[in-house]
């Protein structure tokens, strides 16, 4: 079973850490231009700023997991790698590749204009973040949209040749995206000195858990599409998916990684927390431990779905020859 | 523009690639380089392929160890092998061999997966070969391939296959595993050539490929091939398919 | 060096240039290039291509190696061989792998501390043939040349001619052993006791049937790959139909239009009932009637054909069909229709092989299968079972005056063990040595031989070999640490087969000789050295030279002196292209009908026997006198049979079926009447496998098998090989393991009445129900680490796949616990019959 596995825990982390960080900087470069015309008002800066400072950060370190990873680098071509910028074609590689690079590239200027003491080069720093901002939306996405399809172009991998493979981990980018900001404000002191400000940053943290919940709503509804097409299909791909179905040798990393900490025990905490507000229009008020740990679980679950799915992929194959 | 089809020399490829650099035009032309080596309408060029007599496989290995031997290839990894299908009740039972290697697909997922143009079919004679001077070892291709005819190459990093000899086809001479076939089971040549006699056995002969669903349209044909499955077990037969390999499921 | 991207870029313009017109490449597009050529994949560069002959089993096959860099990279098949028309197996090609062995043994080793407990000194050839040297001649000065056992298991052509014929012959010692009787020295004899020479050729290129008892020839078999290929051709493209009766699906049985399930041990019933439905159906009318006419059938030469088919038909009444699907199993329909089918497709060869005769009742089973053949018409026809071809050598002889050599009566087994041990009992010479009564070798030296691990009875061969009371000094040649080698006092590391000179003649199934040459693909390795050059020294070294200084010479006045080979260039022509055979020979049918010349039978000492028929030349015999030869007759004079000259049938003589190692007529004998004085039924009759009348309900047969891709125990550290076959579970019928409870991959213990062993089940429907069938091959304990995991003695690390193996297991051996038992006809090794208990541990 083990020489199966060809990407095994660095490319399940790279994935992983791709969407994390693309979903932070959408979250990031949305709430931004969103700004005060939405409802985050003041605080939409401050929730920019950690969206735009965490996002590189999974991003460049799951790149070099990727390039440690590589057959190439392990032999000791350490800079074979760059035979990736020799040419551009179709490969969801290659495309990922220059997404990557340029998200890279685009993500680190963008956190830099968060940085207020760094020198702007005569530019607009308010303008060079806006128009940074349009562009890393996009770009975001497509990063998210990417890891999915990098894995989903291939008939060879029943369990991955699906578009909703991608729409998947866009899905939990944005999730794990949005998690990863509401987890490290919680991590961070200084909610904010006066009144004024916690009451803004009680209100954006709402507005981001209420988003998760939703997006998790979009998750499990994809994912229930990706089960029940597949069940429904007869052949390749009914017989890949039973893997993590009951009793299959993923059901315990899915029902339980997967499904229970990263999407139901979030959701449903989430919207104990969400529904009083939203209903009832009560306090949005969750306590630190609870502030920490939903994120968390979301995380976690990010990259469960994540570590399902690669090896699902490899373990399974079309039948039948 | 350079001529796009003409793909033959790595060489020239590589000064290619390098023009993928100057500008974003040429580079997206780079995309139709595979394709346009797809399909051998021009009827002129020769497209290797291979034609696997099951009926006159014995199950030997040699041709996996002719393989092994010509390439050296490391313990562990295998360019060729052979699969047991056995099948049946006691006393019905059955075993036959499927002889395995790279289908040199018309339609090669690996090509349209590789991220450096490292795998590629060469336009000349349809032979899908991986440059490993180009190859980083992403494994992209190794997802891909249906067949699972691929790996990394544990001492150059870089991911190898079978590529029908290419070393001993453009001196005129058979590939190795076709070379010692005690059952005289391979049949190598030119599928464009009306003449060859691979062309003639398959125009006289029912034939098969594997995985046919997969779109790859391979270019490795077999005459009375097996394709009962360990999945069949599912419907109650008995059914072992052993292969061999460090992998010892087929997938 | 070109890189591998020119290269790529160069396999592109010759390709091109090809095509516009050169020849090579549009045979390669056409049928296979003959072009025993060789190129490098890395720099594209020529490889030295090198023709050469295998040795990897007995076959013998002539190859092309390729070098590059003094490298031996691989090998291939010979295109211009008649034998192998260009086909090489597995093995044969994983020989790479015997030159590069890391665990090979590269130096004289001499032990230190205990026998068998691992400990060597490297000492030098000079140490090391001193020793042996003094030991030697101190037994030859005191009159007991017998005292040195020499012990061989494959040991053919030139290197039997060199050490046995010439070296042993003139140091005089006849304590040589052989280890045919544990591979088919039964089918041997039984061929001699009915026709004569004992190795037989089937003619698959002209047959239109196959029946197959027990032979696993796609897999195995002593002609293996000239063989299966044109079996393999056969089938599909003549549709040739075969039959093979196998008690598990092997893969020749898989190919096999159809695979008859039999219980082990009673393909005799099931032959003697084919012969039954033969002469009841009449169905010998033809060519089989014809044939009877150079038959024995009863005790008197001079019977008529319509004597013997009575007498047949009379004999073969008792074995019906019905009769033999009590004992074997298979249905009396099956028995009918196949001996039907075979009977009326003419010509139809017959085969078989250890599956039929490595049994207690093997004897008759071989001489049942002859009778068959033989009354169908189907022996020395084309497309029947032919008498072998092979090369006839001419060899330098050595001294002229060579001693009387002496033996001890260690070979054959304890006295009237084995009515006609022909090939002597080579299972049973260390329990000889044990027992110490016919005396016992003071040096015992063994030779591409595996005591040890090849014989049954496995902890007794470890017990007599380890004991320096029972054996004072042994020496093995080998170039691999082996388990018996680790059981020795001097390792002499002798030069792979890949490193050292031969001439070879194996026999050719297209039925005309082929001459081929064996010669270094690089120098040898470390200090070894080919034990016939070894031979050589020491001789020297004794004061006998033998007249050559090396095998290389003794190989290349070979050369000169063989008529057709030395008129085509000799030496260099063979070393050039490796193999000969000449054009205008004919195949080699019916030499029974050849009709002696009038001459030959007036002859200086040919005399007539009244009682066989037989001329014989006493001259060549024991007897002292011709008075003495006439009273004794032809049957009861030693070694009478060498004097054969021709066989009186009617009022011609003919050559007839001429006899080798026991005076048998120049009949094909179905009645022996050899047989017959030593108290065996003089036809080809039923007894059963004692052991097996008495088993109990829950106890199963043992049989043992090989695998197409390992040769004996000599195979393993074959990493190519090894790689692919490791393992090798008991095979057992569904319905058997549900019986005792067994469930696929569950670990089993396997207990015969001398030991027991533990291995994992697979349970598989490929078997007869009531046996379990385990392959050879496997469960080493030394050989080196792709065999066993055990590093030996100064092995080296230099192979990098050593850390790419990753196989854990190594398997079971079958020998542990499967008796020494001898046929008492032959003295076969009875393999196939142990009787076991299986449980689930
Ligand atoms: N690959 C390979 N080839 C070899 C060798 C090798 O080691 N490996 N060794 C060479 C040598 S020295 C020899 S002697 C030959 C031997 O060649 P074979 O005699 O053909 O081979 P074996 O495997 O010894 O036995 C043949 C078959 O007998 C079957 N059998 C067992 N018991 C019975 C029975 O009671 N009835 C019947 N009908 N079948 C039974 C076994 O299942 C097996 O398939 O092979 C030679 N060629
Ligand atoms: N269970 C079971 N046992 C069997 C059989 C079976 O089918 N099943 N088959 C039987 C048969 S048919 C036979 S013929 C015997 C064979 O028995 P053996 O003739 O003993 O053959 P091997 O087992 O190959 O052992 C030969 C030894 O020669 C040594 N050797 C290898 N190459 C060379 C070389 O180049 N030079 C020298 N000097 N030595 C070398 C190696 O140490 C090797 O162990 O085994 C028999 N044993
Ligand atoms: S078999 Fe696999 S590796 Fe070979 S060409 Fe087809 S897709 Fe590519
Ligand atoms: S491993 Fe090499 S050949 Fe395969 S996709 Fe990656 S770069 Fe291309
Ligand atoms: S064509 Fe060459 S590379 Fe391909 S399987 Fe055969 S021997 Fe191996
Ligand atoms: S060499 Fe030929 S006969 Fe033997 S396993 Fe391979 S394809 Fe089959
Ligand atoms: S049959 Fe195979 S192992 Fe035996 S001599 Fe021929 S090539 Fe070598
Ligand atoms: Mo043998």
């Amino acid at each position: 079973m083990v020489a199966e596995i060809y990407w095994g825990l660095p490319v399940i982390f790279y994935l992983f850490l791709a969407g994390l960080g693309a979903g932070a900087l959408t979250v990031s470069a949305y709430v931004y231009l969103r700004g005060n015309g939405g409802a985050f008002g003041e605080d939409h800066v401050t929730v920019a700023r950690y969206g735009a400072f965490l996002a590189p950060i999974p991003v460049i370190f799951g790149c070099w997991l990727l390039i440690f990873e590589l057959g190439s680098f392990q032999v000791g071509d350490w800079f074979k790698w760059i035979n990736l910028y020799l040419v551009i074609n179709l490969s969801p590689m290659s495309i990922g590749t220059w997404l990557l690079t340029l998200f890279i590239g685009t993500s680190l200027v963008y956190a830099c204009t968060f940085v207020p003491f760094m020198p702007m080069l005569g530019l607009n720093r308010e303008g060079l973040k806006r128009a940074l901002a349009w562009v890393n939306v996009p770009l975001g996405i497509s990063v998210a949209v990417y890891t999915g399809v990098l894995l989903g172009a291939m008939a060879a991998r029943p369990f991955w040749n699906t578009p909703l493979v991608a729409l998947l981990f866009l899905l939990s980018s944005l999730s794990t995206g949005t998690a990863l900001i509401l987890f490290a404000r919680a991590m961070l002191p200084g909610k904010g000195a006066d009144a004024a400000a916690k009451k803004g940053f009680h209100h954006s943290n709402y507005l981001l858990t209420f988003s998760d919940t939703l997006l998790i709503g979009f998750e499990i509804v994809a994912i229930f599409l990706f089960l029940i097409f597949a069940y429904l299909t007869v052949g390749d791909v009914r017989h890949a998916i039973s893997v993590i179905m009951l009793g299959g040798s993923l059901a315990v990393p899915f029902w339980i990684g997967v499904v229970a900490i990263g999407l139901i025990l979030p959701a449903l905490a989430e919207l104990y927390y969400v529904v009083p507000k939203l209903v009832y229009h009560r306090e949005f008020a969750v306590p630190r431990s609870i502030e920490l740990i939903v994120p968390a679980a979301v995380i976690v679950g990010g990259f469960m779905l994540r570590y399902v799915v690669v090896i699902a992929g490899q373990i399974t194959g079309p039948i039948g020859i | 523009m350079k001529d796009q089809t003409d793909i033959s020399g790595v060489s020239e490829r590589r000064e290619f690639l390098k023009g993928a650099l100057a500008g974003a035009g040429t580079a997206v032309a780079a995309v139709s380089i595979p394709k346009a080596a797809r399909g051998a309408e021009s009827g002129t060029k020769t497209r290797y392929g291979m034609l696997i007599d099951v009926r006159r496989c014995i199950g030997c290995q040699a041709c996996s160890v002719a393989c092994k031997a010509e390439f050296d290839v490391p313990l562990g990894k295998t360019r060729s092998w052979v699969e047991y299908v056995e099948k049946g009740e006691y006393p019905n039972v059955s075993r036959s061999f499927l002889p395995r290697l790279c289908n040199h697909c018309e339609q090669p997922d690996c090509v349209d997966v590789c991220p450096t143009g490292a795998t590629f079919k060469r336009d000349e004679d349809g032979i899908v070969v991986v440059d490993p001077d180009i190859c980083i070892g992403c494994k992209y291709c190794i997802q891909a391939c249906p067949y699972d005819v691929r790996f990394i190459n544990p001492i150059t990093g870089t991911a190898d296959k079978c590529d029908f000899c290419l070393h001993r086809v453009s001196q005129g001479l058979v590939p190795a595993c076709v070379e010692s076939c005690i059952g005289d089971a391979r049949i190598f040549g030119d599928l464009n050539d009306s003449h060859s006699e691979i062309s003639k056995r398959l125009a006289t002969n029912p034939v098969s490929v594997l995985r046919p669903g997969m779109g790859t349209e391979p270019n490795v044909y077999y005459i009375a091939a097996d394709h009962a499955d360990e999945s069949d077990r599912e419907k109650g037969q008995h059914v072992r398919v052993t292969t061999h390999r460090e992998q010892e499921a087929r997938r | 060096m070109a890189t591998r991207r020119e290269f790529l870029q160069l396999g592109a313009v010759t390709a091109v240039a090809g095509f516009a017109g050169a020849p090579a490449l549009t045979a390669a597009r056409e049928l296979r290039f003959k072009g025993n050529k060789g190129f490098s994949p890395k720099t594209g560069e020529e490889r030295k291509a090198i023709p050469s002959a295998c040795w990897q089993c007995v076959t013998r096959c002539p190859f092309v190696g390729y070098v590059e860099n003094q490298r031996l990279v691989s090998i291939g098949p010979q295109m211009n061989s008649i034998r192998t028309e260009g086909h090489l197996c597995a093995k044969g090609q994983a020989g790479v792998n015997q030159v590069y062995d890391p665990d090979r043994i590269l130096y004289p080793l001499k032990r230190v501390g205990k026998r068998g407990e691992g400990q060597w000194k490297r000492v030098s050839w000079n140490e090391a043939l001193t020793e042996v040297a003094a030991r030697l001649e101190k037994l030859r000065d005191d009159g007991h040349p017998e005292k040195f056992m020499f012990h061989y298991g494959r040991m053919k052509a030139s290197a039997s001619k060199l050490i046995k014929s010439v070296f042993l012959a003139t140091y005089g010692t006849k304590t040589i052993g052989n280890h045919t009787s544990i591979c088919e020295g039964g089918k041997w004899t039984a061929q001699e006791l009915t026709w004569g020479s004992h190795y037989d050729n089937w003619d698959i290129d002209n047959t239109r049937f196959v029946l197959n008892f027990g032979s696993n020839c796609l897999e195995a078999h002593t002609n293996h790959t000239p063989i299966a290929e044109r079996l393999a051709r056969a089938l599909v493209d003549r549709d040739v139909r075969m039959v093979t009766f196998d008690v598990r699906l092997s893969n020749t049985a898989a190919k096999s239009t159809r695979w008859v399930p039999i219980k082990p041990g009673t393909d005799l019933a099931v032959v003697l009932a084919m012969c039954n439905v033969v002469m009841e159906e009449d169905l010998y009318r033809g060519e089989g009637e014809n044939f009877l006419e150079f038959c024995k059938v009863t005790a008197h030469p001079d019977a008529t054909v319509a004597e013997k088919v009575a007498v047949l038909k009379s004999h073969f009444a008792q074995y019906t069909p019905e009769w033999a699907e009590k004992i074997s199993g298979v249905s009396a329909d099956t028995i009918r229709s196949v001996a039907v089918e075979f009977a009326t497709s003419k010509p139809a060869c017959l085969l078989s092989y250890r599956g039929a005769v490595a049994h207690e009742n093997g004897n008759d089973t071989e001489r049942a299968v002859q009778t068959l053949a033989a009354i169908t018409g189907n022996i020395d026809n084309p497309g029947g079972r032919c008498k072998a071809v092979g090369a006839s050598w001419k060899y330098p002889h050595g001294p002229k005056d060579k001693p009387k050599a002496k033996k001890l009566k260690i070979l054959d087994g304890f006295k009237g063990e084995a009515a006609f041990p022909t090939h002597h009992m080579s299972h049973h010479v260390l329990k000889m040595i044990k027992d110490g009564r016919a005396g016992r070798p003071d040096v015992y030296m063994w030779y591409c031989y595996e005591p040890v691990y090849a014989n049954g009875a496995v902890s007794e061969n470890i017990e007599v070999l380890k004991d320096e009371s029972l054996i004072p000094y042994s020496v093995c040649v080998s170039p691999f640490y082996s388990e018996s080698a680790a059981l020795a006092d001097l390792i002499l590391p002798d030069a792979t087969y890949l490193e050292r000179w031969d001439w070879e003649d194996m026999v050719s199934p297209s039925q005309v000789a082929e001459y081929y040459l064996r010669q270094p693909m690089v120098a040898p390795l470390g200090e070894v050295r080919d034990f016939g050059d070894v031979c050589c020294e020491l001789a020297e070294r004794m004061g006998f030279p033998l007249g050559f200084n090396s095998k290389e010479e003794f190989v290349r006045e070979s050369c000169e002196m063989t008529p057709g080979v030395k008129d085509v260039g000799g030496f260099e022509y063979m070393k050039a292209q490796g193999v000969w055979h000449d054009p205008k020979a004919k195949p080699k049918y019916y030499s029974y009908r050849k009709h002696v010349k009038l001459e030959a039978l007036a002859g200086d000492g040919v005399i007539l026997d009244d009682a066989t028929g037989t001329y014989w030349n006493w001259h060549k015999s024991k007897a002292k006198s011709e008075e003495e030869a006439k009273k004794k007759g032809y049957a009861h004079t030693k070694n009478a049979y060498k004097g054969y000259v021709g066989q009186q049938i009617g009022t011609s003589t003919y050559s007839g079926f001429k006899p080798d190692k026991v005076n048998k007529s120049g009949y094909f004998e179905i009645y022996s009447s050899l047989m017959e004085e030593k108290g065996f039924p003089p036809l080809p009759t039923y007894t059963a496998v004692p052991s097996h009348e008495t088993m109990r309900s829950n106890e199963l047969i043992l049989t043992t098998y090989k695998v197409n891709v390992q040769s004996h125990s000599r195979t393993q550290n074959c990493k190519w090989l090894t790689e692919i076959y490791h393992n090798n579970p008991g095979w057992i019928n569904p319905e058997t393991a549900a019986v005792l409870g067994i469930a696929e991959g569950d670990t089993i213990r396997v207990t015969s009445a001398i030991g027991e062993m533990e291995t994992t089940a697979k349970v598989t429907p490929a078997v007869i129900p009531g046996i379990i069938s385990v392959s050879h091959h496997c469960g080493h304990w030394e050989y080196g680490r792709y065999a066993s995991g055990n590093k030996s003695p100064m092995a080296s690390d230099d192979d990098p796949d050593l850390k790419r193996k990753w196989w854990v297991r190594n398997g079971v051996h079958p020998n542990w616990i499967i008796p020494n038992n001898p046929d008492p006809v032959n003295g076969q090794h009875c393999w196939m019959d142990t009787v076991v208990t299986v449980a689930k541990v």
